[in-house]
């Protein structure tokens, strides 16, 4: 009773004497003898520097190390877009992972013979943030030389020379875990070098291309409080303030590529864009009946696979930069492209695409594996980048303005000099609702189609059952027959739908020809089949004049003319 | 079980008590080698000191042990700002006449020994591995208290870090209290290093 009220008198006093700022190591977790704030900390007496360092008799290999290396075997970082290669840890990180890999006591130091004991019965690290363990694979590289030479071939990262002189590279030049922690400053949380705060340490060195203008930097979103939680591990309260914690962690991430929160790819995006925090349910699109294939594909995606996409998947990376805004909409016209990659009408990659088609046709131009078309037609085609060319005999006018110079049926603003992008068609069915979610996630109406598309035979003409085409060709036009005078007698008397003779996105020059497949004609050969004579064909034969060899419904058109 | 609780307790405090007794003199120290078989005169001060014909010929302290000629390995680190001495200069190199290992502790006053220094006092002349010394006590850029900043003293007295250096330099005993004057014996530490009480008188972590 009496000793101990001695030890409260001398640990007061010491307590008193030491000269610890709000920033200094005592007052830290780091401090691990018994007057630590943590509760990791040592049940005899023991210093607070005596855990890592020593006066005499240091550790061979660093000065003043009071600890041995904990001589494990650890699996470094990698990842498909680092051009680092970071191997074995070194240097001062060694020091570090002594402790926090959690095979090495934590009171095992040279100066002692026994290790000073710790209270709760703990010994290693106790498992938790700061148990690294020795698989490094989730936690930012360490340990590789960070030069001039890395700046420029990875692209996107500081000079060196140009880091604010908080983050440094160790005497040999290479990153450590010293460049973003200082083990004697608490200050800002996490012995950082810096604040995090809107992840301004992370963008010392990453210098993302746009992302001080992204939405993902600037936006004000918070969390409704519907589990799950979007930022399980970062405290802050924005988006903009997580800034790259939304989607990323430098340690302990949930094994996902590239330091991604979550492991499946997806999961890092619904956690926000799920209504929780963007005020759209993006999530809600997949699961309806048509959809991109997020869930069951986007894992295979990796951020160096070729621009034309060999093995079939989409990731919301394929189609969004998340680092990037897109820019703003010009005055009307075609939408801007995302700041991803696309494909031109060349198959040539585009870097960032400047239109939109060019990010589709990633996957749906020469992309091997493609599902079979819905429709079958007379002349086949799976490769949209082959159905668009402007050169081709007739196509809808995504790459260029079409051929025909003569539509009545176009809704202004829609002229024959318009220019249109795949999403006009393809898109999320919620996009015609004021505040839906729009983009090509998923709709009601396959294949992604934004309105209702009809394309069985026999179907009973309404405003409905072709809506998707009558939101640009007007529906009376149609059916006064301004253009082709038999429409309503093929559309309404006969319940053909209109993909019984018009192939929407356009005909080959490849395979067909100016003669018989201007108009967006290719026969669904499900119902159009040839006629007594085995002939089934289209004739241009100029303005709104025409002639059919094919059997329909039964009628066995010969040399047909209108 | 209670009396080994009982037993440590005892030991404890009697190191406690003893520690204190001990502050202010050399004698019953670690460097009170009078009792110390090697020393065959008895005395406490003639293995270091004598007050005539002792071995240095300026007759800088006094000193009487023979100096150590041996070439030393200094402390180096590209977070250390400074530079060591290589030889460690003025009190230090005398401490190393028998820290270093090699030149026996009964080399004194022109005698030739046999018994060296062992155990934790043995620092050998690989030094890279201990707070460097012999440079100067330079803040500009350092996490290190200034010059001004408060000493306690394991006795209780206060002083100043100046008070702690030779010139502007730190050496052996701007830590060690080679007399006891004012350490808490153990390791002749000038300042108590419970809670690391001494290291944190000059770095400011």
């Amino acid at each position: 009773m009496k000793l101990s009220g001695i030890l409260v008198v001398v640990t007061t006093w010491f307590l008193f004497a030491t000269p610890a700022s709000a920033a200094s190591v005592v007052n830290s977790v780091h401090n691990l003898s018994p007057t630590g704030p943590g509760t990791v900390r040592a049940a005899e007496d023991s210093g607070v520097c005596e855990f890592c360092h020593t006066s005499h008799m240091s550790s061979p290999v660093a000065a003043l190390w009071n600890r041995r290396s904990a001589g494990s075997t650890y699996m470094p970082y990698s990842s498909s877009t680092a051009k680092a290669s970071p191997g074995q840890p070194t240097g001062s990180s060694l020091l570090c992972l002594s402790c926090h890999d959690g095979t090495v006591a934590l009171g095992d130091v040279l100066s002692r013979a026994a290790p000073i004991s710790m209270a709760g019965g703990v010994t290693t690290m106790p498992p938790g943030r700061s148990n690294t363990t020795t698989d490094l694979r989730h936690h930012h590289p360490i340990s590789f030389i960070y030069d001039s030479g890395l700046a420029g071939l990875q692209g996107e990262l500081a000079l060196p020379a140009n880091l604010p002189p908080e983050i440094r590279m160790d005497s040999t030049g290479q990153m450590q875990c010293t460049s973003c922690h200082d083990p004697h400053d608490d200050s800002f949380g996490d012995f950082l070098v810096m604040p995090n705060q809107s992840s301004s340490l992370c963008l010392e060195c990453h210098l993302k291309d746009g992302w001080p203008t992204t939405p993902h930097s600037q936006s004000g979103a918070t969390w409704n409080g519907q589990l799950p939680d979007p930022w399980p591990v970062a405290q802050d309260q924005t988006v903009a303030t997580n800034a790259c914690r939304n989607c990323h962690e430098n340690h302990q991430t949930g094994g996902g590529p590239n330091l991604l929160r979550n492991a499946s790819r997806i999961d890092n995006c619904a956690a926000c864009h799920n209504g929780n925090v963007a005020s759209q349910d993006v999530m809600a699109s997949f699961g309806k009946i048509s959809t991109h294939p997020v869930a069951s594909t986007a894992d295979i995606h990796d951020p160096v696979e070729s621009a034309v996409v060999i093995d079939r998947h989409v990731a919301c990376s394929d189609c969004h930069n998340p680092h990037k805004p897109t820019p703003d909409q010009p005055g009307g016209g075609v939408r801007p492209a995302p700041q991803v990659r696309g494909v031109d009408l060349n198959n040539t990659e585009q870097s960032p695409a400047t239109r939109v088609y060019q990010v589709c046709l990633r996957c749906h131009g020469d992309s091997p594996g493609k599902k079979t078309p819905l429709v079958r037609r007379q002349l086949d085609q799976d490769n949209v980048r082959a159905e668009i060319q402007p050169g081709n005999p007739s196509f809808h006018p995504v790459a260029g303005p079409g051929q025909n110079t003569d539509v009545p049926s176009l809704i202004p603003p829609w002229n024959e000099q318009s220019i249109m992008d795949c999403v006009d068609c393809h898109n999320s069915d919620s996009a015609v609702t004021q505040g839906g979610v729009k983009g090509p996630h998923g709709s009601s109406f396959e294949p992604i189609l934004v309105r209702n598309y009809e394309t069985t035979d026999f179907t009973r003409e309404s405003p409905n059952s072709y809506a998707l085409c009558y939101n640009c060709h007007n529906r009376n036009s149609i059916l006064n027959d301004d253009s082709f005078g038999e429409h309503d007698k093929h559309i309404s008397g006969e319940d053909s739908p209109c993909s019984a003779c018009h192939d929407p996105h356009g005909i080959s020059a490849t395979q067909g020809n100016t003669t018989n497949n201007t108009h967006l004609i290719n026969f669904d050969t499900t119902i159009v089949k040839p006629n007594s004579m085995g002939n089934l064909r289209f004739v241009d034969q100029g303005r709104f004049k025409g002639s059919c060899d094919l059997l329909c419904h039964g009628k066995n058109h010969r040399n047909k003319s209108y | 079980m209670k009396t080994t609780n009982f037993l440590k307790v005892t030991v404890a405090a009697s190191f406690l008590v003893a520690s204190i007794a001990s502050a202010g003199v050399i004698t019953a120290s670690k460097h009170d080698f009078s009792g110390k078989g090697w020393n065959g005169t008895g005395e406490i001060c003639v293995v270091c000191h004598a007050p005539h014909n002792n071995l240095n010929a300026a007759g800088e302290l006094l000193w009487n042990h023979t100096e150590s000629t041996a070439t030393y390995t200094v402390y180096s680190s590209p977070t250390f700002g400074q530079t060591a001495a290589n030889p460690p200069s003025g009190a230090s190199k005398l401490c190393l006449s028998c820290h270093d290992g090699t030149v026996a502790l009964d080399s004194f006053g022109g005698a030739t020994g046999g018994t060296f220094i062992g155990g934790g006092a043995l620092l050998g002349t690989d030094l890279s591995n201990d707070h460097p010394i012999s440079f100067p006590y330079t803040t500009a850029g350092e996490e290190l208290n200034p010059t001004t900043a408060t000493v306690n003293y394991a006795d209780g007295t206060t002083g100043t870090i100046a008070d702690l250096l030779f010139g502007a330099d730190v050496e052996c005993s701007s830590c060690h209290d080679v007399h006891n004057t004012k350490s808490n014996g153990g390791k002749l530490l000038l300042v108590d290093n419970a809670a690391s009480a001494l290291c944190l008188t000059c770095h400011a972590k």
